[in-house]
């Protein structure tokens, strides 16, 4: 029974996603399951991370720090989830912390484990080599229409959200990150675009009213001098001047 | 006749007309044209600080050729030689444009002020201004209000931008010198908008003021920190030119290339 749930469940991990049952069953074999506490440190931000982790059972949080050092929950995970599968091949340091909320059962696949199967089964290695450039081709171009969208958004055209969504559901699988990603773009845009329509709204009319009464005063106390009669004259005999030149 | 006389008034001061007579030149300047900017505000001269002429390096002035002292070709600064000292001014290096200072002094000043400025004189100046220079454009920087030495220039003018600021005073006072600049057959006149509360609509405020005049509004600039940080140091439209504030006076300085 729980090797079929294993199963089932690499199958859903992205970058499991192309291999055959047979070859997912010899990488489900090298996991492992692990009881976890309450409390306990799954994995730790900066770390070196060597292994995935399916959740089974009970729920973790992802959590990383403010600027004030004070713990921070970015995400909580539950049964059926992966957590840590790139660390598989890079070996990068881990971008969070992971600590159990209750008391919970998680698969491991460690490194070293994975890569034996590797080792032995070229298909698997191959396959994998593929659901990455898949990911990445899929990455890039959607890096790409984000930065020609950030452009238009900073020319204040929206009108690329209604043109580009029906994209949006060709995304491959439910936990990408790109897709993801796009999600909170689409709605951040959305929301701007509401502000801003909001704030046009709320502009202000402003209008005046001229005083014709002392306008035309004012006009006459100053056409009424002797040096405004000449200067009207000189003014008129110079542009009938320039016209002629 | 080649050269087109501009001049740029507004009926109260802190309007920013110097400022924007000094960007507006250096526009006109940079879209290849000859360009002449004559400081004719007498009792206040500011627009050499724009351009980066100070006291040492101010040679003869406007009030030495209205008191036969010098000629128009001496008193002529070009600012496209000396287009050094900040990032926007820089741009001009190589630009056809000079400036004609007043002076600063402050006893040329109240002597002038007293024996008031002949019309033949000053326009006969202005006429060879544009030809011994070439000009396409030659822009006048005026004195606030409709004084004497004021109507001098708007009477010589083919272009006249009047700047405003959007309030009850400037626009009362701007109704007086549309009537004047008509009465006086001014040719051209544009309406420019300055310091405008960007919480405004600026559409609206358009229309409203382009009815009342019956007279086009070439551009209506935002009230700026950005611009008053400047204080004076640079020629903003050319240290910011993605400012919205620069972005509108290019507006303007088309307006005023499209009449040439």
């Amino acid at each position: 029974m729980m090797g079929q749930d294993i199963l089932e469940h690499l199958k859903k991990t992205s970058i499991f996603s192309g291999l055959t049952d047979e070859a997912l069953s010899d990488v489900a074999r090298s996991a492992s399951a692990r009881k976890v506490a309450k409390g306990d440190i799954l994995m730790k931000k900066g770390e070196v991370g060597d292994s995935l982790f399916l959740i089974q059972q009970g729920w973790v949080k992802i959590v990383t720090e403010d600027s004030k050092g004070d713990e921070l929950i970015i995400n909580k995970c539950g049964p059926g989830e992966t957590i840590g599968e790139m660390a598989l091949l890079d070996r990068s340091p881990r971008s969070a912390t992971v600590i159990a909320l209750e008391d919970a059962e998680v698969v491991e696949l460690k490194q070293d484990v994975f890569e034996k199967v590797l080792n032995q089964r070229p298909d698997v290695s191959l396959s994998i080599i593929r659901s990455y450039s898949d990911r990445l081709r899929f990455s890039t171009t959607y890096i790409e229409k984000a930065i020609d969208w950030a452009q238009k958004i900073a020319e204040g055209d929206y009108s690329f959200i209604d043109q580009t969504q029906p994209v949006m559901s060709n995304a491959k699988s439910d936990d990408d990150k790109a897709t993801q990603l796009l999600s909170a773009f689409f709605t951040m845009v959305r929301r701007v675009k509401e502000r801003e329509e909001g704030l046009k709204q709320q502009l202000e009319k402003l209008t005046f009213e001229i005083d014709q009464a002392r306008r035309k005063q004012e006009f006459e106390e100053i056409t009424s001098t002797e040096f405004y009669s000449r200067l009207k004259e000189q003014a008129k005999a110079l542009r009938q001047k320039r016209l002629n030149e | 006749m080649k050269g087109k006389i501009v001049s740029i008034h507004s009926f109260r001061g802190g309007t920013g007309k110097s400022n924007t007579t000094a960007n507006l030149a250096a526009q006109v300047a940079m879209a290849g044209k000859r360009v002449g900017v004559v400081d004719t505000d007498i009792q206040s001269p500011g627009i050499h600080v724009l351009f980066g002429l100070d006291e040492d390096k101010m040679g003869k002035t406007l009030n030495d050729f209205l008191h036969d002292k010098a000629t128009i070709r001496e008193i002529g600064f070009p600012i496209g030689e000396n287009a050094s000292g900040a990032a926007g001014r820089a741009k001009l290096a190589g630009k056809n444009l000079w400036l004609f200072p007043s002076s600063i002094r402050g006893r040329e000043i109240s002597q002038i002020l007293k024996e008031g400025i002949d019309f033949n004189r000053l326009n006969e100046g202005l006429q060879s201004t544009i030809k011994e220079f070439d000009l396409d454009y030659l822009f006048i920087d005026t004195h606030p209000g409709l004084n004497e030495e004021t109507l001098l220039s708007i009477a010589t003018s083919d272009i006249l931008i009047i700047i405003l600021r959007p309030d009850q005073q400037d626009l009362q006072g701007t109704s007086v010198t549309v009537d004047i600049a008509r009465s006086l057959d001014v040719p051209n006149l544009i309406l420019m908008v300055n310091k405008a509360l960007p919480k405004y609509d600026f559409v609206e405020l358009r229309k409203d003021i382009e009815s009342k005049f019956n007279a086009p509004v070439a551009g209506i600039l935002p009230l700026s920190f950005d611009l008053a940080d400047n204080a004076s140091n640079d020629l903003f439209s050319l240290s910011t030119p993605d400012h919205e504030w620069s972005r509108s006076l290019r507006e303007v300085a088309q307006a005023v290339l499209t009449l040439g």
